[in-house]
């Protein structure tokens, strides 16, 4: 292609750390002007945050919130994309499973809590439901939108070679609407991701990023407030700009070539 | 493979798109269909392919009814056909996959097409890449290669410069008679047309009907097609072209 659309190579580096460098600095400058029991600087919340990692408690936390969230995510994921494909080619079904999504989607997932916590116990599965609903709305809707914008020649010529509906699906669907799926996928992550927090601060069972924050604000231990506050920024970035992002490129080779 | 027309017609909704139409396309013989833009040739296409069924009439393959497409008739459409998101070879190779031929299989053969089509050297670039007589070339090695016996061809240079058109054009008279399917040519080109057909029917505007059909089997031609002067001539006026200078 000879007109260039994106930013490539190190320019974009340089835009992403100059992101970075203006949000650390908004937080060092309300450091530098609140007392320091009220909002810790950067150095004393590192200094906390490499010793928690040492603690094989904090570890537990880190690694419950993960598993937590792939499992609903991971739901969402593949419940998303079936049910978006399925829309694709079932106009009807389409349609109604587009307005149930429209009226769910309303209602925030964390709002489910009290309900989900009733019937299904007190427990990780609560968590990993409300994560899964969070993420299932988007993925589902853009995968479904993006099958109507499927062009019909490219079906058409799949018919003539003799494709089954299955091969259809699998050979022309998915790969043409790859791109607003990745997108999907994307928007998909950060609301479980916000789910997943909100959900672990208000259930508080077991250990995780969440309980761990929300128990800091009750100690009014602030620096433990910043250092979770932190590693939720942090995971949630290299998730998705290293490997969502990365997953984008490969998948999307063709547009990049 | 001999196709047959039967008083077809072919409504979409309340458009009456194609009424009464009848014809007989005899196996390896090559028919041009010319007409306005928007008269139905196209649907005759798809009706053929199986993508589409007639509303009235019958549409059959050698005395077998069509109800559904099949990779023995293929339709080779005006571009945008191949999947951006795979190499040119793989485009070609899926039409193979489609009947269940293995992937290094289907790939060997589709890389031969390719060097057919004088794509040599192109098999992992994609459609994007490529200009549009190339990708022209390929959706044609994509159809030959699943040895149709009927070739349904959708304009299939209609975005082409005339240049490059009359190079695919060699290129797709060679591949025919080399491999003698019946093949349904839709063309807006009555250069084209003359080339390259053994009849032409000439369409009127919708509901589609044959105003005129043109006889030219055994004919030698070339690109200088002076001798088809008067047919030129007769076609466009068929379809309200002026061929004569007023004066006034």
């Amino acid at each position: 292609m000879s007109q260039q659309r994106r930013l490539t190579g190190p320019k974009k580096y340089l835009a992403v750390l100059l992101a970075v460098v203006f949000i650390l600095l908004i937080w060092q400058a309300a450091a530098w002007s609140l007392p320091s029991f009220l909002m810790p600087g950067i150095p004393t919340v590192l200094e906390r945050l490499f010793a928690s990692i040492q603690q094989p408690e904090f570890r537990e936390g880190l690694a419950g919130s993960m598993s937590r969230l792939g499992a609903g995510y991971g739901f969402a994921l593949l419940f998303g994309i079936g049910f978006g494909l399925v829309g694709g080619i079932l106009f009807f079904f389409r349609e109604t499973l587009r307005a149930a999504i429209v009226i769910l989607q309303s209602i925030p997932s964390i709002a489910w809590v009290p309900l989900f916590l009733i019937v299904m116990g007190f427990g990780n599965l609560p968590m990993i439901v409300v994560v899964a609903l969070a993420a299932f709305f988007p993925m589902a809707l853009s995968v479904m939108n993006a099958t109507e914008s499927v062009q019909p020649v490219h079906v058409a010529a799949a018919r003539v070679m003799g494709a089954s509906r299955w091969q259809l699906i699998k050979r022309v669907y998915l790969p043409a609407v790859m791109p607003e799926l990745i997108t999907g996928a994307q928007l998909a992550f950060g609301n479980a991701w916000r789910a997943l927090i909100s959900a672990e601060m208000l259930i508080g069972f077991g250990q995780g990023l969440g309980r761990s924050l929300a128990y800091s604000g009750e100690i009014a231990d602030m620096v433990g407030v910043m250092t979770n506050i932190l590693v939720i920024a942090i995971l949630a970035t290299l998730i998705d700009q290293v490997v969502l992002e990365k997953f984008k490129q490969r998948m999307l080779r063709y547009q990049y070539v | 493979m001999h196709l047959s027309f039967e008083q077809v017609d072919k409504r979409f909704g309340k458009l009456e798109v194609i009424k009464g139409f009848s014809g007989e396309m005899a196996s390896g013989e090559l028919v041009a269909l010319v007409g306005p833009s928007g008269c139905g040739k196209s649907t005759l296409l798809h009706l053929a392919a199986g993508l589409e069924k007639p509303t009235a009439g019958k549409v059959t393959a050698d005395g077998n009814a069509i109800t559904q497409p099949g990779p023995k008739r293929t339709l080779v459409f005006q571009e945008h056909a191949l999947y951006p998101w795979l190499t040119l070879v793989d485009n070609v190779a899926m039409a193979l996959e489609m009947q269940g031929i293995g992937k290094s299989s289907a790939r060997e053969q589709a890389k031969t097409w390719l060097g057919r089509v004088n794509l040599a050297g192109f098999e992992q670039y994609y459609p994007h890449q490529v200009s549009g007589g190339m990708r022209q070339r390929t959706a044609l090695a994509r159809a030959f290669i699943a040895s149709p016996e009927v070739l349904l061809l959708d304009e299939p240079f209609g975005a082409l410069d005339a240049l490059t058109r009359m190079a695919l054009q060699d290129v797709l008279r060679e591949l025919i008679e080399e491999h003698k399917p019946t093949v349904l040519l839709v063309t807006h080109d009555v250069d084209e047309a003359l080339y390259l057909a053994d009849r032409i029917l000439v369409f009127s505007n919708r509901p589609a009907r044959v105003l005129k059909e043109f006889n030219f089997t055994h004919c030698e031609k070339s690109h200088d097609l002076s001798e088809f002067a008067s047919e030129r001539k007769e076609i466009l006026a068929l379809l309200g072209i002026k061929t004569e200078v007023e004066h006034s």
